[in-house]
């Protein structure tokens, strides 16, 4: 509830902060109605919020300024001068009281009422209120003012009580507002203190040890790190801020037009320049209004087409380098060619020959042109006037691209392509050639030894294929694409990483040998080197030798191995069957008693390495720490470890996680052999022959049984919340800390719900379902948006916090009965 | 113009200059590691302490074959739309005065010379080629586009 809280005072302190200029421009025109639109935003969203934080008074003094606001908005009443100065003494009011909440002071009794009372004087006797504003500070309805408020905004320097109260608030977070430019200085300052300290760690590494350097080195290693982790975040963002608000925004919208959309988000966790997330906020918007508007038909419409009548739009995000790109994808009707190439010719764009010579994708991406607008009537949804083409603009503004593909009748995906001027990423280096090159981590999906007969690669005509878990992938040879010599001294098969785009499109790149991974500072190349079109940057690797970086997104695009439209989501399941019959697989290892032995490899979560350090050897079971969880950890030798770091695999059963710490990870084999039972051995199921070879394989259920650590198991009532920000931010921590679990939306529909769960959903959305006639599963909350029910209505005002705690418990009695009620038939 | 600084240095055998503002600093080239299917002029890229320096052949750039030359140790390190470039040239002489205004010659250069020298100037050390670095760093291919839409 803290963070939440944190989060409010933040909020409202921001919206305070560009609401003061309103505040004064207001003052000084009081029938401008832009700036009471932004005045009445303001108390309306801290009336609404601080209904779940228990402020009576900050409620109760939004809800009286929301009040006579609303009724000047309605025209009901004339904002005069006296208005003004009660609205605005409200407002200061409200920010002292977040001053003293975060300080965590009470704030001091009384002055509310005449305050709101001042609100009501200005209607009934608006001539002797008059007066009394001017007054101000005499008037013994605003006495704790010592000043009219609006003055109190333009010469803080005035109230120095205030002012010194502020500064004692500010010690719980005190946020202050610096020029992007220097922060980017600082930033680059930080990455050459990176590189040179990565430059001091080889040299020091080739000097061999020295304790009385090592230490220091070590500190300086720890401190850059914290440094640079804070500098980054200073100006990164992750994506997830943007894509918070989408899902509201989709249902809003498609609500309005009648139509039914999901919205499934991937990437949010990529990080991305503050500034760059504001940027491509509205071009976003706009390309999924247009998705919506004109991309998604109408249910029946996809019903006749043998769609699913819920349309599916699908935006997620990957970092590349120096690029972020965004894909957004919707199932709908896809992009017209004729109908944009006969508006292009009419409009003028192009000549009926130009559009005789020209290919479908040319005329799909006529639509950024200036001018351009297909829907025939423009409807108040994407039709506001600002086409596509400003899009670009605003894109290409900041370095970015966008395009488009679109099938007939299956869809239409927008690329957008942004630049990060600056960054640090993970990364992998590989080896082709007898050259070294790095590619982003985010792509990277998995390494394998195309030595393993599993991956079956295989030639068709110039193309090469592999087999990946039971599908087949296309692969590049990466010397191939870059027109290098294959090297002389070719030991063996080439490697294999496995990359997965931002389309979900995947594919096998091979390559001669992997290095390392690390984090990687990606500096611009020369724009006759971008044009090649294969890098999206350099970097110094730790001996200051440079490396490219290569553009995957670019190089898969020239290949052709980017799918129109992206089928991932609805792809998937048939994917997991297709892979089910399969030879049984196991991950082949040495462990550290010299023993081969194997697990099977559906366990094998993924390969870990982790420092000494994490390892806690104290308990009969030892732990490790990976990725701040403790973990219980087999497989160590008895005596002291032998390295610094330890290999780990992680093994799942679905529930609980369990590593088991091995000297070295051979490969994923085939069990072909025959398994032949150990009993005397519980902890394994059989030993069998690869390749000759005898090796062990473990036994998952002795393992598990034996070290696993189930979680505690949720003996709590679930429940279902709508989609949407407010939903998130707002109700689910009240419901969440009223003791039930809380499942997001987009888990309800997959069934996996028992009748026991609660559902709350907005009235509206509650009507839609009874309207078509679906029934909601579970026991349902009903929210209404207005305070006031109206009659014979089951509904709670989604601000009633008593009655919607009473509604929950209601629901969850209710609900445990008819489970039981369930279990006894 | 006059008295302008000027870095004198030899390309394909021809004395050139580059304007002494230019020029960031001179360096020993290091490991060049080459960038695969880059123009043929783009030598590859070389590390300047955490900055990475893209290394342009200057002969190739005027679209001259580079081998008949030999190639200094030092290359001139300059910038350019905000990235830096490490030129390699024959050998790098001077840094000497300019001691007149930049003029042309009647005739021309010839079309390679033209397309990156803005003009002959005066300098202590007798008549160079005043460079533009713009043209220079667009390599040869800049040239046919330009015939081409001339065409």
């Amino acid at each position: 509830m803290d963070d939440l809280l944190a989060d409010f005072i933040a909020e409202t302190r921001e919206m305070l902060e560009a609401s003061s200029g309103e505040l004064v421009a207001w003052e000084a025109d009081p029938a401008d109605r832009a700036r009471l639109d932004a005045i009445f935003r303001f108390v309306h969203t801290v009336k609404g919020n601080c209904g779940f934080f228990d402020f009576p008074r900050l409620a109760a003094l939004s809800h009286a300024a929301e009040d006579a606001l609303a009724d000047c908005r309605g025209g009901r009443r004339d904002p005069d001068g006296p208005l003004v100065t009660a609205v605005l003494a409200i407002i200061d009011r409200i920010a002292a009281m977040v001053d003293a909440i975060e300080a965590g002071e009470d704030f001091p009794e009384g002055g509310d009422e005449a305050l709101i009372a001042a609100l009501d004087v200005s209607r009934e006797t608006p001539d002797d209120m008059a007066t009394d504003g001017q007054r101000g500070g005499d008037d013994t309805a605003t006495a704790h003012l010592t000043h009219p408020p609006a003055k109190a905004l333009f010469n803080p320097g005035e109230e120095p009580a205030t002012l010194a109260r502020r500064a004692d608030a500010a010690g719980a977070q005190r946020t202050i507002r610096l020029p992007v430019e220097l922060l980017d200085r600082v930033m680059s300052g930080v990455s050459d203190m990176v590189l040179a300290r990565n430059d001091l760690a080889h040299r020091l590494r080739q000097a061999g040890n020295q304790p009385t350097i090592d230490g220091p080195f070590e500190r300086l290693t720890t401190i850059l790190s914290d440094v640079r982790d804070a500098i980054t975040r200073m100006r990164m963002q992750r994506i997830e801020t943007l894509f918070g608000a989408l899902p509201r925004l989709i249902r809003d919208l498609s609500a309005e037009l009648g139509k039914q959309v999901m919205v499934d988000l991937d990437g949010g966790d990529v990080e991305l320049d503050r500034e760059m997330i504001e940027t491509i906020r509205d071009p976003l918007t706009h390309i999924l209004r247009n998705a919506i508007d004109h991309g998604v038909e109408a249910p029946a419409a996809r019903l006749a087409q043998g769609k699913r009548e819920i349309g599916l739009v699908a935006i997620a995000a990957r970092q590349s380098g120096n690029t972020i790109s965004i894909v957004i994808a919707d199932d709908g009707r896809g992009l017209d060619e004729d109908r944009i190439a006969s508006k292009a010719v009419a409009t003028g764009l192009i000549s009926s020959a130009e559009r005789a010579q020209m290919s479908r994708d040319r005329v799909l991406n006529l639509i950024f042109e200036p001018g351009f607008s297909t829907a025939e009537t423009v409807s108040n949804v994407s039709g506001r006037g600002v086409g596509l083409d400003v899009v670009r603009q605003n894109l290409e503004r900041v370095g970015g691209s966008i395009k488009v593909t679109s099938v007939p009748g299956e869809g239409t995906t927008f690329s957008l392509q942004i630049p990060l001027t600056l960054s640090i990423i993970a990364g992998l280096t590989v080896e082709t050639g007898g050259q070294r090159f790095a590619i982003p981590q985010s792509y990277v999906e998995e390494i394998v030894q195309a030595s393993s007969s599993a991956l079956d690669l295989s030639w068709l005509g110039e193309s090469a294929l592999v087999t990946f878990r039971g599908v087949r992938v296309p692969c590049l040879m990466l010397g191939e694409v870059l027109g290098l010599p294959r090297a002389e001294s070719e030991t063996g098969e080439p490697t294999m990483v496995m990359l997965r785009l931002a389309s979900g499109d995947l594919f096998a790149l091979a390559v001669e040998g992997i290095h390392n991974h690390g984090d990687l500072v990606v500096k611009p190349l020369a724009p006759a080197v971008m044009r090649s079109g294969l890098y999206a940057g350099s970097t110094l690797l730790d001996d200051g030798t440079p490396v490219l970086l290569l553009d995957v997104a670019n190089i898969a695009a020239q290949a052709g191995l980017v799918s129109d439209t992206r089928a991932r989501v609805l792809a998937a399941t048939t994917e997991d069957t297709a892979a089910a019959e399969t030879t049984p697989r196991a991950m082949l290892f040495t462990d550290f008693s010299g023993r081969r032995a194997a697990v099977r490899l559906e366990l094998v979560q993924r390969i870990e390495t982790a420092p000494v350090s994490a390892i806690d050897r104290t308990h009969a079971t030892a732990r490790v720490v990976i990725d701040g969880l403790i973990l219980p950890l087999t497989g160590l030798p008895d005596g002291p470890l032998p390295a610094r770091r330890v290999r780990l695999l992680r093994l799942g059963d679905g529930t609980c996680d369990l590593l088991y710490a091995v000297r070295e990870v051979e490969d994923a084999v085939e069990l072909t052999a025959p398994l032949q039972a150990v009993p005397e051995d519980p902890l394994v199921e059989a030993v069998t022959l690869i390749g000759g070879v005898p090796v062990t394989l473990l036994d998952a259920h002795a393992l598990f049984a034996r070290y696993g650590e189930a979680p505690v198991a949720a003996e709590r009532t679930r429940c279902i919340l709508p989609e949407g920000e407010w939903a998130r931010t707002i109700l689910a921590p009240l419901v969440a800390s009223a003791g039930y679990d809380v499942l997001p939306e987009g888990e309800s529909d997959t069934g996996a719900i028992g009748p026991d769960a609660i559902r709350i959903v907005f009235e509206d959305v509650y009507e839609v379902a009874e309207a078509l006639g679906r029934d909601l599963p579970g026991t349902v909350i009903r929210l209404r948006d207005q305070p006031d029910a109206p009659a014979g209505c089951a509904t709670v005002y989604r601000y009633d916090r008593e009655g919607l705690l009473a509604a929950l418990a209601a629901a969850s009695r209710s609900a445990r009965v008819s489970a039981r009620a369930g279990e006894a038939a | 113009m006059t008295g302008a600084l000027l870095v004198i240095i030899q390309i394909a055998g021809r004395r050139c200059a580059l304007g002494a503002l230019e020029v960031k600093s001179v360096i020993e080239i290091g490991t060049i590691t080459p960038v695969p299917r880059a123009p043929h002029w783009i030598s590859g890229i070389t590390a300047l302490r955490s900055q990475a320096l893209t290394v342009i052949d200057c002969r190739r750039a005027l679209g001259l074959p580079s081998g008949d030359w030999p190639t200094d140790h030092r290359a001139v390190v300059v910038a350019d739309g905000g990235h830096a470039y490490a030129l390699l040239v024959d050998s790098i002489e001077d840094i000497t005065t300019a001691a007149g205004e930049v003029g042309q010659v009647p005739g021309g250069f010839g079309a390679e010379w033209s397309r990156i020298a803005n003009g002959m100037i005066e300098t202590l050390a007798g008549p160079a080629l005043l460079l533009d670095l713009g043209s220079l760093l667009a390599g040869p291919e800049a040239l046919s586009r330009e015939i081409e839409t001339l065409v």
